[in-house]
């Protein structure tokens, strides 16, 4: 692995997104200045940060989309307050067109125009993470208290309900559309076989699961708290029911980063300790590549077309790493 | 890594919470406090050390009170822990309908809030003039008295003499615990809020040497919500105290708002410090006794307490 070059945010990393066609990469530290750099990991802009703490940034209509604290939402030159109370995540949807926000019991969906006719209000629940379906770009599901709600825009009410009473921190949906997975407050992991309509209850973890990532292919999901990260695997008819995961080992600390690579299915984590592990999956085996990079790991982004990694540090250190082949 | 104070402000809608929170930005006391609000009310405090955001409960075991923990609280300290430049103190606003359980319960039960922060203390603002009629309308007035460390009866300049006399007495009936100050436009020394220093028993006994005394309260009193204190010379057997906890609070956890004790417990040298909310308890070593009196005390402040059952259960764990 070589490094490619690195910028620094005044603050631990937050979130780490690289535009759709791979040449910007979005740099959220959890106060301060959004930074925008390109794919030679020169600076190019400081975006205006949101004041207690940023959200998770996102691209949308060509512009960095950013969030956070003071309520507000900002993409290119426009800025939106849809309502009281902090935005904690924008993600854009899978075809481009439609911007969402998690606002205490809304979710703001915006389109190009700035119209947020799409939006979710008076939910059940307090949105504390929310995903897009790949598959069904007018799909999302929302997670909160008592579990995850699926709905279609311009519907009133969810089309599917995983509603098990918990407490869902974190929502991924995978790409074939067919898996959702939240992480919970009491140590889980829920995953949801959508076409099966079948709840799966993955309990025991060492702590909270803090990170939760989908292969690109909707073939594996890793889930990380503690040391070890534990891959499960999704392809087969009943995906990871009565499935034996993979656990990985090698970390010194608690992992607090998860991405796979959309151009090489590779699995990246990164700890407190700042230890790196790339793991690569052949045929139900797996190897890893190791490093120590100094400080913690917060944020990790894969590259979508290359093997370059962006690692966001605890420091505000980003480094941009090329994996070789 | 020394742990953030968080202090928890609570009382009923128009006490006067917003008008301190004012005051405690406002004032030069050279500290950099994070305020995280909960009241949407008409009118928000628009400050840069403000975050808003909307109460979120997580039922973490079927609904049971007990596990009730604040998913908004989490996520925002959460966080704020991660800041570079951190903050000396957090104060949260809770509503004026909250129950302030699972604000509390949220630091007992998240593993990185309890590693990183501390509640230094629970601040109720109490409106002087319409306390007893907030207390007939809701339960959440009365609980929110419960959880105190403070209270802060306010609003004292529209209150009679006989009303200030009847509700401080009231407060007192429902807490004992509780350091009560008299306030009008919640004028009070910031130190008086911020340095509370957690539910401390050591404090309480100083300035009320008998708020542990059985037969020292005898208020007239409607609320089946009150105080129990029990004091008691000797030491603990630790395996008989651990059990009689354990049960008690397994079977009258949810009545049980807090408990806080000092034990001098068999074969141990320094004091063991208590402390609980419902069916959560944590106990640590408390330091050496340092020439007081090894002794014990422990209050419970909670519903429908029965102190014979409560006193001769404790006696039961003396060796």
């Amino acid at each position: 692995m070589k490094s490619l070059g690195s910028v620094t945010a005044g603050d631990h990393i937050l979130d780490l997104k690289w535009n759709p066609e791979g040449t910007r990469l979005l740099v959220t530290p959890t106060t301060g200045p959004v930074l925008l750099a390109d794919d030679a990991a020169t600076l190019l802009q400081e975006i205006p940060g949101h004041g207690m703490g940023n959200g998770s940034s996102d691209w949308f209509a060509g512009s960095p989309a950013t969030c956070g604290f003071d309520g507000k939402i900002r993409c290119g030159s426009r800025e939106w307050k849809p309502g009281r109370g902090m935005i904690e995540h924008v993600r854009t949807s899978p075809d481009g067109t439609l911007l969402a926000a998690g606002q205490g019991k809304a979710l703001h969906i915006f389109d190009a125009s700035g119209s947020d006719e799409k939006s979710l209000c008076d939910l059940p629940a307090v949105v504390s993470d929310f995903a897009w379906n790949r598959k069904s770009p007018t799909e999302i599901a929302t997670a909160g208290a008592g579990g995850a709600l699926l709905w279609r825009l311009g519907e009133k009410e969810p089309f599917a309900r995983f509603d098990w009473g918990g407490a869902s921190l974190q929502v991924r949906w995978s790409s074939d559309g067919r898996w959702l997975a939240t992480a919970d407050q009491t140590a889980s992991v829920h995953v949801y076989d959508i076409p099966r309509d079948n709840p799966l209850n993955m309990e025991g973890f060492e702590s909270k699961v803090r990170a939760l990532a989908f292969s690109a292919d909707g073939k594996r999901l890793a889930t990380a708290g503690s040391p070890v990260v534990t891959v499960w695997p999704c392809a087969s008819a009943k995906g990871p029911d009565g499935a034996r995961p993979i656990q990985v080992d090698g970390s010194e600390n608690e992992v607090l980063a998860l991405d796979f690579s959309p151009a090489t299915g590779q699995l990246a984590t990164g700890d407190g300790e700042g230890t790196l592990l790339v793991v690569t999956f052949e045929k139900g085996q797996f190897r890893r590549k190791r490093a120590r990079l100094g400080t913690g790991i917060s944020a990790l982004a894969w590259h979508p077309t290359k093997p370059v990694l962006a690692v966001g540090h605890t420091s505000g250190l980003v480094t941009w790493l090329s994996m070789g082949a | 890594m020394s742990r953030i104070p968080v202090t928890i402000l609570t009382g009923f809608l128009g006490a006067g919470k917003t008008t301190l929170l004012n005051r405690i930005l406002g004032e030069n006391h050279g500290l950099r406090i994070a305020v995280i609000e909960n009241e949407f009310g008409e009118i928000g405090i628009d400050h840069e050390l403000v975050i808003n955001a909307e109460e979120e409960l997580f039922e973490m075991n079927n609904g049971c009170i007990c596990c009730t923990v604040r998913g908004d609280l989490i996520r925002i300290l959460g966080n704020l822990m991660k800041r570079r430049d951190k903050f000396d103190h957090i104060l949260i606003e809770t509503t004026g309908l909250a129950d302030p359980g699972p604000v509390v319960q949220t630091f007992f039960v998240d593993e990185e809030l309890r590693e990183q922060t501390f509640v230094n203390g629970v601040v109720t603002v109490v409106d002087a003039h319409h306390f007893s009629r907030h207390v007939g309308e809701t339960h959440e007035a009365e609980e929110q008295v419960a959880f105190a460390d403070v209270v802060l009866l306010n609003k004292c300049d529209l209150a009679t003499a006989e009303e200030l006399a009847e509700t401080e007495q009231r407060i007192r009936a429902i807490n004992a615990l509780a350091v009560i100050h008299r306030t009008t436009r919640a004028e009070i020394e910031i130190k008086k809020i911020l340095e509370v220093g957690g539910f401390n028993l050591d404090r309480a006994t100083e300035l009320n040497p008998h708020f542990l005394d059985a037969h020292g309260h005898h208020h007239h009193h409607h609320s089946d919500i009150s105080s129990v204190g029990i004091e008691a010379e000797g030491e603990c057997d630790g395996k008989k105290l651990n059990d009689w906890i354990s049960k008690l609070v397994r079977d009258q956890g949810q009545d049980i708002f807090r408990m806080k004790g000092i034990f001098a417990v068999k074969a141990q040298a320094d004091r063991v410090v208590f402390q609980g909310v419902h069916m959560l308890i944590d106990a640590a070593s408390g330091g050496p006794w340092a020439g007081r009196p090894r002794k014990n005390s422990l209050v419970f402040i909670g519903r429908k307490l029965d102190r014979e059952a409560l006193t001769s259960g404790f006696r039961s764990c003396l060796t």
